[in-house]
């Protein structure tokens, strides 16, 4: 089982944001969790991604010397 | 398509009463066959809101049970032009009147049973849906789109749990694989035999497939799935007791709790007005 976490756009050209995140055992249950859980917009789209696989790029309450 | 050649059946008939006698309680039939279906569908769905086996899953159960009562209700809606009260439809009738899926009368006991209705049963009602794409009648045509592409959802829900129970190990892909053959031999039965009342909606242009066209297309869709658990469907269906009104074999019914708890007659009783 992983962390999907999950982003939408309201409008064409407007930014991804973060909406939410679902448990799923892989990305097809994943889309329709993601759908079914978020629907309460009209989304322009909206992805799923796995949290394992995201990598953080900085963040400001970590040490100094882990920054870039 | 041959209906649109025959003498007064250039226009396309708009509105009830510009179908032909032997058409309209044919087509009354099939709408409110659909309608049931879809409204005791919901129940099932919305039964597994509780107990599915993890929250989201839940969720879809809740959403696809509101498609299902939302489609439900416009379809009921459709019947008043052919003179029915939808309140008595959707309140009034008796358990014995109803006309869904003879297979959504027992009640999916496991999550297994609950993803083989909402792989193969709620998919037999999409392959339906399709075949009124173009229909002839608009008012029924005019409430696909909307229909099918809700129920898009539904069946990327069955799939990815059917896929994923069969790949769940020997327990899980058994159950599923008994649940399938259950309701395969009532789903294809269900199509109904193209029999000459099946052939007016055809020639009329309501439906554009016939019902062999149709099962030939619904096993096209399902295949994939049912090799999964080596289920084959095989044999051509059997309409001996089969009842071409209600799309039901002539014995059975759903229960009357059942329906009692789809009318909401308990709590109906609160209703003073």
């Amino acid at each position: 089982m992983r962390i999907y976490e999950v982003f939408a756009r309201k409008g064409r050209g407007e930014p991804l944001r973060h909406i939410g995140s679902v448990n799923a055992p892989d990305a097809a249950l994943a889309r329709v969790y993601a759908f079914s859980t978020y629907d309460e917009e009209r989304w322009f789209d909206m992805w799923v991604a796995p949290r394992d696989e995201l990598t953080e790029v900085f963040n400001v309450d970590r040490p100094a010397q882990e920054a870039l | 398509m041959s209906g649109t050649d025959r003498a007064g059946a250039a226009t396309a008939p708009a509105a009830a009463s510009d179908l032909g006698e032997r058409e309209r309680a044919a087509v009354r039939d099939l709408i409110l066959i659909l309608a049931d279906s879809k409204r005791m569908l919901g129940m099932r769905y919305a039964d597994w809101t509780l107990g599915a086996p993890e929250l989201e899953a839940g969720i879809a159960c809740a959403s696809m049970a509101q498609d299902e009562w939302g489609h439900a209700r416009q379809l009921y809606a459709l019947l008043r032009e052919f003179g029915d009260d939808t309140e008595r439809l959707e309140h009034g009738r008796e358990a014995a009147a109803y006309r869904s899926m003879a297979l959504l009368d027992i009640a999916p006991d496991t999550w297994p049973e609950l993803v083989v209705l909402n792989a193969l049963a709620d998919t037999a009602l999409t392959v339906q849906f399709e075949a009124l794409t173009d229909s002839s009648y608009a008012p029924l045509r005019q409430r696909c789109e909307k229909l099918l592409e809700e129920e898009r959802f539904h069946l990327a829900h069955g799939s990815a749990w059917f896929r994923r129970l069969a790949g769940a190990g020997d327990r899980a892909r058994a159950a599923v694989a008994d649940a399938a053959q259950r309701v395969l031999p009532g789903i294809m039965q269900w199509f109904g035999p193209d029999s000459e009342r099946a052939r007016f909606l055809l020639e009329a242009g309501v439906v554009s497939e016939s019902a062999d066209a149709l099962r030939a297309r619904y096993l096209v869709r399902v295949e994939p799935l049912l090799a999964l658990i080596g289920v084959t469907v095989g044999g051509e269906p059997d309409f001996a007791d089969f009842v071409e009104e209600s799309r039901r074999p002539r014995a059975g019914a759903p229960d009357d709790d059942v329906i009692a708890r789809l009318r909401g007659d308990r709590n109906r009783v609160f209703l003073m007005d």
